[in-house]
């Protein structure tokens, strides 16, 4: 028998590291997340980097729980809804639909993808937008971001 | 009596005028208003006519005791509820109806107020032959009446039967203050537990309340089964109370509401559900009165009387309930023209706010929902059946044991199937399919009225044991002024005061709502949440897709089978009972073959050999 | 027997491409394909080949899946049923159509390489190896064994990391979250090996036409090597611990069963048909694969899906520790390419076999027809789903290991 947590703990896998992203991130005001956040992914029609990537964001390494930062099941429980990949025609509906579902206050996070497959998602006019980011950010790229959002750091 | 009479009156007018239905409607429902003051009236003194005497020992009388102004005051505010409604409903059908119905109530009036055996028969039959004739009325319903009207006439016959023994024990056709013996009574109750509806003597109330009119599935569910109760409380008096009767009552009872409740999880119609909640709360009703007789022989005078008044408080919740909830499912389904539960969703906003509310009520009263009637009828079941400890028995522990332990997952089941009704129907999303333009003033006042009724009566319901002669158990604790807290023992077993649970409950939730009305500006309301796409008409859950889980954990019970056909995927799930009736018809239809073919085949000798052969063995037996 | 990939008309006659023992043909007639009409419409959805999507009867209703659910990406699953039991399963792949097949024909080579990668990010290295293959073979040039010693490094690292994913999902999909946990971790870790070696977390730009765009440093190689022996240790550990658990074996046992013939009959290729005993795979033939032992399992169920990936990811870790090895940091020769012709260039992803067949005119794409694994494998999900209930609906896709980008295009 394996004490799973405690080789877990031993191994000390979260690593203790400063995030950054050169993205922009405009809150409304500061705090207005009071360092936590709930955040519901929705992909629109990237190539399933950006999936992965936050799968990767939700492993033991990022240890993204220790920031506040919860993957909601529903986004009528999310505070910030990431949106992932520039839509498609027909994911503009789905897109629309969901943000509407938000509770207020909300943000968006949009990361476009790299490519240039369907529409630019800041020509919907999508509203909330907090912040915007261009390609395949890495993980940590994206802490920085989610810590940026949620007050956490400037 | 005045009013006693004045009712028969008006009945008899209804009749007269039945080509103006709605005329005739309003006469029956001041008919049934009379029957209540009459009930009233008896509560306080009983009063009867004088004898006619018919024949030597056949004096034929009618009155009101205590016992009968129970069962008529609970009757009757099912007959004015019903015959309100039918002012409206009626309009539907043929001038015919009105007069049916007149008499079926009649009957039942009749039955009720009887003082003699023979009126008793007369009544009991009027009922039974009209009630058929009302289920008649609904197209395409000939195969149900005939089985309505085959288990009517067992009934009958087997009443029959239980009087004459009653007549060559006493020399008297009188039902009150004689003795009878246990002929009398295995014989009368086979005929009133036929009319409850008890298994296996159920399948008629299935398939009967399923086709007849919605009045009149009301009618046959609660007015007609209380007749059947009322049979047994009387039975009981005259034949007293022994202990076998209400150890095989309450395995009986028990066993009926399991099988009710098991029913009801997986009905699909809309009126097959609660024709099996019927079989479940008559269920409940005969193992209460079983566990009063048992308790009353082992000298156990409180739990007894205790097991009384739960029976009649269940009894109430069922007949007012019962009728209320058929009288809004057949508002719906006239409406809407539908006939199963997947069909008629979104009665709220298609049909109406009334027939929902009704709907709802009614349903929270069979799921035992506080501080509802139905709620403290299934407590107290409960409280009198967790009392089996006292008996000194072994036997008579353990059939209570086992009738409770049968009660208790019929009333888990009960709750889990008015959810699938109420949820679906009254609570479920709208179809957006257009109800049809109905004549409803009747229908909903009618409905309010019973809502109420239901719902105050439980909210009052200590008042209520208090009028019904059972003050013992109503006290003062803990705060609780007298007489709002039931009590169900002496010394006390177990309290419960549902019109303080009201009040309590109003408080807890009287801020929420504040707070939520003070602050509903703020809240956003979208649709509800489908994945980011607007949910399409097949996209529902349905209805069967509900009771699949537990259909198939109990699939052998059900004898349930997954259906596939081509493109066509089903669930079928089957009364196993009926099984039972169809194996016996088929024995009867081969014997009866088999006896064509070796006795009366034609020749003269085998057939008077045949009745040699009889003659001589009933010379022995005669003997 | 041979399972039809893709179907296509070219020049006004019909081309089958089937694949038969580990090698990809070209055949021009119909032996009796079931799968023609998934590969017509896979743009818009895919159903069970054999009984169809939608059914219909009393209480049957269509529980919908999507687009914008727990599955993640964009797509839709219609589950119909009668409560628990799902009786057939249709799903909508149009949400996620890109339409990158079609945008590649008439652009440049080297653009259209950057689109097939992005048709699957996941399968980057796959979906850009089968494309230069084609267009290599279209130009009639061969790679020097270097070079496909470094892209098979490549594609076995991509098999790592794909694998890790879909064990870890099952796990969590089992509520096995301490194992899930561990193997998100060697997830992420094995993200950086790739960065390590091509200097991208996905292996993106790594394989161009006619080479590799930059062989990894000595450096590189090595600190590859030795993470790649610390994370097989540790997932060798995780994998015989949790095959003692029974909690998450009886979960995947016996969930979504297919048969060998009914798996070859729907175009199932990699390690779930492998799992239903079927010895196919694209690498058979290859001469650097000749150490490679090629995993199969018997009961074709989720289980054996997942152990088959389990072993795979042995199996490819220690040919990754054989050929780096084998390799230095000299750059190799690109190749220039040029002119016309028609290709076929196919490749084993993780999930399967990818093809693409190109025609090549001046450097640029005038025909182009690809075949995905994903479409395959969500028709086989869609198959081996029948008569499942709902909570098996999570093991069953996940344990093909599939996408809708992949699948959609």
């Amino acid at each position: 028998m394996n004490w799973w947590p405690v080789i877990g703990m031993s191994k000390m896998l979260t690593e203790d590291k400063k995030y950054e992203s050169k993205a922009r991130v405009r809150v409304k005001k500061m705090k207005e997340f009071k360092r936590s956040l709930n955040i519901y992914t929705i992909d629109v029609g990237n190539c399933n980097i950006l999936n992965f990537e936050m799968q990767a964001l939700k492993s033991p390494k990022y240890n993204i729980h220790r920031f506040g930062i919860y993957s909601a099941a529903s986004p009528r429980h999310a505070d910030l809804l990431i949106v992932l990949g520039k839509p498609t025609d027909e994911m503009i509906e789905p897109l629309r639909c969901t943000v509407n579902q938000l509770p207020e206050p909300f943000g968006l996070l949009l990361i476009k993808g790299c490519g240039d497959d369907g529409i630019d998602p800041n020509e919907l006019k999508l509203p909330n937008v907090v912040a915007s980011m261009d390609g395949c950010p890495s993980p940590s790229e994206i802490l920085a971001v989610l810590l940026k959002i949620s007050g956490r750091s400037d | 009596m005045i009013y006693v009479y004045l009712s028969f009156i008006f009945f008899i007018l209804a009749m007269l005028v039945t080509s103006f239905k709605r005329f005739s409607y309003t006469l029956i429902t001041a008919a049934s208003a009379f029957a209540f003051v009459a009930a009233v009236v008896g509560m306080r003194a009983p009063f009867h006519s004088g004898a006619y005497i018919l024949l030597k020992g056949v004096d034929l009388s009618i009155g009101v005791d205590h016992t009968s102004a129970i069962f008529l005051f609970i009757a009757s505010i099912s007959w004015f509820a019903i015959s309100l409604y039918s002012i409206d409903y009626g309009m539907n059908y043929s001038k015919k109806m009105p007069i049916f119905f007149s008499s079926a109530l009649f009957g039942m009036f009749l039955t009720l107020t009887a003082r003699d055996a023979f009126t008793f028969v007369s009544g009991w039959e009027i009922a039974t032959i009209f009630s058929y004739l009302l289920i008649m009325e609904h197209k395409g319903s000939f195969k149900e009446a005939f089985e309505f009207l085959a288990f009517g006439e067992i009934s009958t016959v087997s009443l029959l039967v239980a009087l004459a023994s009653l007549y060559l024990e006493n020399h008297s056709l009188s039902i009150i203050g004689t003795h009878g013996n246990w002929i009398f009574m295995v014989m009368a109750t086979m005929a009133f537990i036929t009319k409850m509806g008890i298994y296996p003597l159920h399948t008629w109330l299935i398939s009967a309340h399923s086709k007849a009119p919605s009045n009149a599935s009301a009618f046959l569910s609660a007015p007609l089964t209380l007749m059947g109760v009322y049979g047994l409380v009387r039975m009981l008096s005259i034949a007293g109370q022994p202990e076998w009767w209400g150890v095989l009552a309450m395995i009986f009872g028990g066993f009926s509401a399991f099988w009710g409740g098991l029913q009801a999880a997986s009905a699909k119609k809309l009126k097959v559900l609660p024709a099996y909640s019927t079989v479940e709360n008559n269920g409940m009703i005969l193992a209460t009165l079983g566990l009063s007789v048992t308790a009353h022989s082992a000298n156990l005078t409180a739990l007894s009387s205790f097991a009384m008044i739960t029976s009649l408080i269940l009894l109430f919740a069922h007949i007012t309930s019962k009728s209320l909830l058929f009288m809004s499912i057949g508002h719906a389904k006239e409406a809407l023209d539908e006939d199963t539960i997947d069909n008629i969703r979104g009665v709220w906003t298609a049909v109406g706010k009334i027939p929902a509310i009704s709907m709802l009520i009614s349903g929270l009263s069979f799921s035992a929902f506080p501080p509802i009637i139905g709620f403290l009828g299934e407590w107290m079941t409960l409280e009198a059946l967790f009392q089996s400890y006292k008996f000194p028995s072994m036997l008579d522990k353990l059939s209570a044991a086992f009738a409770g332990i049968l009660i208790a997952l019929a009333m888990g089941l009960a709750a889990f199937s008015m959810a699938k009704l109420i949820g679906y129907s009254a609570l479920g999303y709208d179809h957006g399919k257009k109800a049809k333009k109905l004549p409803s003033f009747s229908m909903n006042l009618s409905e309010l009225f019973l809502s109420l009724t239901v719902l105050l009566a439980g909210i009052f319901s200590p008042c209520l044991i208090g009028y019904f002669g059972y003050g013992d158990f109503l006290s003062g604790l803990f705060g609780v002024p007298k007489p709002f807290l039931v009590v169900s023992s002496h010394p006390i077993f177990g309290v419960m005061s549902p019109t303080f649970m009201m009040i309590v409950a109003g408080v807890i939730f009287l801020f929420p709502l504040a707070f939520y009305i003070l602050k509903s500006k703020k809240v956003k309301k979208v649709s509800a949440w489908n994945g980011g796409i607007a949910l399409k008409e097949g996209e529902y859950f349905s209805a069967p897709a509900y009771s699949f889980t537990i259909e198939f954990i109990l699939r052998k019970v059900y004898d349930m089978k997954e259906i596939k056909s081509g493109k066509k995927r089903y669930v079928s799930v089957k009364d196993v009972t009926t099984f039972l009736y169809d194996g016996l018809i088929k024995a009867t239809k081969v014997t009866s073959k088999a006896l064509s073919v070796t006795l009366m085949n034609g020749h003269v000798y085998s057939y008077v050999l045949y009745v040699m052969v009889m003659f001589v063995l009933l010379f022995f037996i005669a003997k | 027997m041979s399972i039809l990939l893709a179907h296509f008309k070219s020049n006004g006659k019909e081309e089958f491409i089937t694949q038969e023992k580990g090698g990809i043909r070209k055949e021009s007639e119909n032996k009796g394909f079931k799968n023609l009409e998934l590969i017509e419409n896979r743009n818009e959805f895919i159903v069970d080949v054999f009984n169809g999507g939608k059914i219909e009867g009393d209480g049957v209703f269509d529980f919908r899946y999507g687009p914008v659910s727990g599955i993640g990406e964009a797509g839709v699953f219609h589950l119909y049923t009668y409560g628990e039991r799902i009786l057939s399963v249709k799903i909508d792949t149009f949400y996620k159509r890109r339409k990158l097949d079609e945008k590649m024909i008439g652009m440049d080579v080297n653009d259209a390489l950057k689109i097939a990668e992005r048709v699957s990010g996941n399968f980057s290295v796959s979906h850009s190896l089968a494309f230069s293959r084609a267009i290599e073979k279209a130009m009639k040039v061969e790679v020097d064994d270097k070079t496909k010693r470094v892209r098979a490094i490549a594609l076995e690292l991509e098999r790592i990391y794909n694998h890790i994913h879909v064990i870890s999902k099952l796990a969590s999909d089992a509520a096995q979250l301490v194992l899930a946990s561990h193997l998100s971790e060697l997830f992420e870790d094995s993200l950086c090996v790739n960065e390590i070696f091509s200097g991208s977390r996905y292996l993106r730009d790594f394989v161009t036409l006619g080479g590799v765009t930059k062989v990894p440093s000595d450096k590189a190689l090595n600190s590859v090597l030795k993470e790649i022996e610390k994370n097989k240790k540790s997932f060798t550990k995780l994998y015989k611990n949790s095959m003692t658990s029974r909690n998450y074996i009886d979960r995947l046992h016996s969930t979504a069963i297919l048969s060998a013939r009914d798996a070859a009959m729907i175009g199932l290729t990699g390690p779930s048909l492998r799992a239903c005993n079927v010895k196919e795979d694209l690498r058979i033939k290859d001469d650097i694969y000749k150490d490679l032992k090629i995993v199969t399992d018997e009961e074709g169920d989720a289980l054996s899906r997942m152990e088959v990936r389990a072993k795979e990811i042995l199996e490819s870790m220690e040919f990754v520790e054989n050929n780096v090895k084998k390799i230095n940091s000299k750059e190799t020769d690109r190749m220039t390419l040029q002119g016309k012709g028609d290709g076929l260039g196919w490749c084993e992803s993780p999930s399967g076999a990818i093809i693409y067949s190109i025609g090549v005119e001046d450097s640029k794409i005038k025909v182009l027809h690809v075949s995905t694994p994903s479409v395959f494998g969500m028709a086989a999900m869609a198959h081996s789903i029948v008569g499942n209930i709902f909570t098996d609906f999570p093991f069953a896709l996940d344990s093909f290991g599939v996408n809708f980008a992949d699948a959609a295009r």
